[in-house]
């Protein structure tokens, strides 16, 4: 791996404060091709938490460089907040408090109808219910006394969208958290392209019955809400693009992050590789990133607790002391990584070098001969020579026998 | 224990011969029949069938699922069970009480090492129904000794394993009789009869479902191995492991094993979805698709699957844990005028109710009837006719699964021949074809 740097950069807050916010690139040279803005400092949930996991998430995409900006705290004076919106391709909201000012607002409806990008991130829809174009940029929103005057109530029922406009009452509440499915309802969509109809989304909670004016909406994915754990019993919009002017809008309401605890949904990589593709498509109207060997299954979780892949050095690290019986995460993200790098080029010989010197070193024989069965597979005859030492060792010579067998046995029809 | 000899069976109170049997092979060959000494018991307290007539069998791997067929096959007059062998005593001691409860006697005979019992008995036929990892050496002994088999599904582990028994069946002769008990149930043979005979249109897709997998997160700590099975045997050519208990039943959650439930199941949904189409004989050109493998404990199989085979003919099969599919278990066949979905328990459904009242013309094409399946071996063990689910089908539903499996394995799409049964282009898939067996073990011939 490149070594990292931290590149520190200059934020200053509103009371003059100057707040230091350390950024880790992985590639120092390369600068990323866009700029997002993080829009934070006041939330019902623990900003201090989720705001540097939403830089992280970003820039392991590498698309984007992030800046975070913190608001005033909640009742102090708003007057001198105005961040410089178009000097970024995304502003990502993880903001649920005070109103901004008349001027700032302007700033910011401007920026997104003449084509910024936003991503509206879990209780950002919860924010400003009295800002009309706000609502309008979110498409959903919950709380904050909303009702039938705010808009209707979407879900899904029997294959479409039913908006409903008659119901009365309040708009936004959940049940208990949950991992729960979320199911794709636009799999044609750049930000769903890939992804599985349905996959299993970490312990989060999960917004409902949310109201607004919903115009120019798109829901991409919905998750039911079951009344068993105090839900709607209403298939849920969860993830939403909306377009306000030329402006484009990716909502996602993923994610609740309180306390100083790990927050599971913000690790789960449903939530972060939506987020990227959503950070990327508001930004550009296109998606480039593909999706992860390791996204979540029909109903398999999958996490990163790191918001990004781990690197094979990460990976043999965790690796070294397995046993039968241990997790096998650590296994599984070792065969991903190689298949992924897996080019019969030099992309594979680097990670070969890399196990055949794990099969040298002082790992546990049971995660070598996790590697031998690996390299049965995916060895070339660069692994034979390790290979044919650890056939002469008791523990390990079975596997490597058999990693030596499949690789030196052209399969024939006889 | 204590084996008895040839010499020592051929007692003269043991009289009977072994019933007449032309083995015209199919292939090359004819089998002799080999004179066979029948023990007292085989004079038959009912005396329906006479012991000349009746087909001696034995059993090869006597846990629940063959002792489950014994007795199907004990409850009919004209079979004379003589013989069992399995690696655990408890299931010795279990099947020889079975035996000669049935009988009413005590000298059934057990082994607990196939080649012994090989060595000493000549059944007619012999029943198989073992881990996946010893079906193609012991498969291809038995046929090797011109036993007619019944052996359960998968067929083999690898798709070479698969070819090889079906080589060795081909060449000996003899009968086999796959474990897909479902093509003798009515419902199902009537769902692929209108299928194939085009009640719903032009079939250009199909759903397979088969059961989820449920991984066990129980910690398995190494520990004694149980008194009376022989760990090494049960093992055979898989890798050397240290005992955690995990051996009967739960092997199936081990890939040095078994596949998991896709290979366990595709004998019998794809098998049907084959039969259907017409294709039990061919196979896909191309298989693609993911799957899930657990993240705790030390089961590793698939626990979520779902992967697409595309045949010549431009047909996609799509089969996946049932969950995932709308129909759930079973198999889908969605043609241009609608669709037919079949599932155990008597369970026919289609699009239209109608379509289940067609008739099927005498002159359009009929599919293998077999009410019994158990039956319908021994038939032909007698007819030395093809049974309705000879080796070269049950090695086809088998390999598709197994291209599956390759594919989720490497994570690459699986471009396939199924004339010449090889993976093209691609060295790394193809090594998965087949499987290092530890030392001693190979197949015979091989």
């Amino acid at each position: 791996m490149t070594k990292k740097y931290i590149k520190p950069l200059i934020l200053l807050t509103l009371t003059g404060v100057i707040l230091l916010v350390t950024s880790c690139k992985q590639a120092p040279v390369s600068q990323a091709p866009y700029q997002a803005l993080i829009i934070t400092g006041q939330n019902n949930h623990t900003w201090q938490g989720s705001s540097p996991i939403l830089k992280k998430i970003l820039e392991n995409s590498d698309l984007f460089s992030v800046d975070i900006i913190q608001s005033p705290e909640a009742k102090a004076d708003m007057s001198g907040f105005k961040p410089v919106f178009s000097n970024y391709d995304v502003v990502v909201l993880d903001y649920n408090g005070d109103a901004w000012t008349a001027e700032t607002k302007k700033a910011f409806e401007e920026y997104v109808s003449q084509g910024g990008g936003v991503v509206s991130y879990h209780a950002a829809d919860n924010s400003f219910r009295d800002w009309k174009e706000y609502n309008k940029m979110t498409g959903l929103g919950g709380w904050g006394n909303r009702n039938e005057t705010d808009g209707p109530f979407i879900h899904w029922k029997d294959g479409a969208f039913i908006r409903d406009s008659t119901t009365p009452g309040i708009g936004g509440y959940h049940g208990a958290q949950q991992a729960y499915q979320v199911t794709a309802r636009d799999t044609v969509h750049p930000i769903m392209k890939g992804l599985p109809t349905v996959w299993k989304h970490a312990k989060d909670e999960l917004y409902s019955q949310l109201r607004g004016p919903a115009e120019n909406l798109t829901i991409l994915a919905t998750a039911w809400s079951d009344s068993a754990k105090g839900g709607s019993n209403r298939n849920e919009p969860v993830l939403m693009t909306v377009t306000y002017g030329k402006g484009r809008i990716f909502h996602t309401v993923l994610g609740h992050a309180m306390g100083d605890s790990a927050y599971p949904s913000m690790e789960c990589v449903g939530f972060i590789f939506t987020l990227q593709r959503g950070a990327e498509w508001a930004a550009t109207g296109q998606v480039t990133l593909p999706v992860p060997d390791d996204f979540p299954h029909f109903n398999t979780e999958s996490k990163w607790p790191q918001f990004r892949p781990l690197t094979l050095d990460e990976i043999l690290a965790n690796l070294k002391d397995y046993h039968p019986g241990d997790t096998r995460t650590n296994l599984q993200d070792l065969t991903n990584y190689i298949r992924k790098n897996y080019d019969s080029g030099e992309k594979y010989a680097r990670v070969e070098s890399e196990l055949l010197r794990f099969l040298e070193g002082t790992g546990s024989i049971d995660a070598k001969n996790y590697i031998c069965r690996e390299l049965s597979i995916f060895g070339t005859d660069k692994a034979l020579p390790v290979l044919k030492k650890l056939q002469k060792k008791e523990e390990t010579k079975e596997m490597a026998r058999m990693a030596i067998e499949r690789i030196t046995t052209q399969y024939t029809n006889e | 224990m204590k084996h008895k000899t040839y010499t020592e069976m051929s007692e003269p109170k043991r009289i009977g011969r072994r019933i007449f049997v032309r083995k015209v092979a199919v292939g090359t060959g004819a089998a002799m029949a080999l004179p066979y000494i029948i023990p007292s018991s085989a004079m038959g307290r009912d005396g329906k069938v006479a012991p000349s007539d009746r087909i001696v069998m034995g059993l090869i791997g006597a846990g629940s699922q063959g002792t489950g067929d014994m007795h199907n096959f004990m409850s009919k007059p004209e079979v004379q069970m003589v013989a069992a062998c399995d690696v655990d005593k408890t299931h010795r001691d279990a099947i020889k009480a079975a035996i000669d409860g049935k009988y009413g006697t005590s000298d059934a005979r057990t082994y607990s090492d196939y080649r012994e019992f090989l060595a000493n008995e000549k059944p007619d036929a012999v029943i198989l129904a073992l881990p996946d990892q010893w079906h193609a050496i012991i498969a291809i002994a038995c046929a090797n000794a011109k036993l007619d088999i019944y052996g359960e599904k998968p067929l083999s582990r690898t798709i070479w394993e698969g070819k090889k028994i079906v080589e060795a069946v081909e060449k000996n002769g003899v009968i086999w009789q796959t474990g897909s008990w479902q093509r003798s149930e009515a419902h199902f043979h009537r769902a692929c009869e209108l299928v194939i005979n085009g009640r719903i249109g032009k079939v250009r897709f199909v759903e397979v479902g088969l059961p989820n997998g449920n991984p066990a997160t129980i910690s398995h700590p190494v520990q004694p191995v149980p008194e009376g099975l022989d760990w090494d045997m049960w093992l055979g050519p898989a890798p050397s492991v240290p005992y955690r208990g995990v051996c009967h039943w739960d092997w199936r959650w081990i890939l040095d094993y078994s596949g998991g439930q896709l290979t366990d199941w595709a004998g019998h949904h794809i098998d049907i979805a084959h039969w259907g189409l017409g294709l039990e004989r061919t196979g896909p050109v191309e298989v693609s698709g993911s799957g899930v493998f657990p993240r705790e404990g030390i089961f590793d199989v698939p626990v979520e699957y779902s992967l697409h085979a595309t045949y010549a003919n431009e047909l996609v099969m799509y089969f996946a844990n049932e969950r995932q599919l709308p129909h759930g278990m079973g198999v889908c066949w969605y043609g241009d005028n609608g669709w037919i979905h079949v599932d155990r328990g008597n369970r026919l459904f289609a699009s239209d109710p109608k379509i289940l009242e067609e008739k099927i013309g005498d002159n359009e094409t009929r599919l293998y009837v077999s009410n019994d399946h158990f039956q319908n071996l021994l038939d032909c063990v007698r007819s030395r006719k093809e049974t309705i689910t000879p080796c070269q089908v049950a090695h086809r539903s088998i390999s598709t699964a197994l291209l599956g499996e390759i594919a989720m394995l490497t994570g690459r799409k699986i471009q396939w021949n199924p004339d010449t049964q090889e993976i093209i282009n691609d060295p790394v898939a193809s090594r998965l074809l087949r499987r290092p067996f530890r030392s001693p073990w190979k197949l015979e011939g091989n």
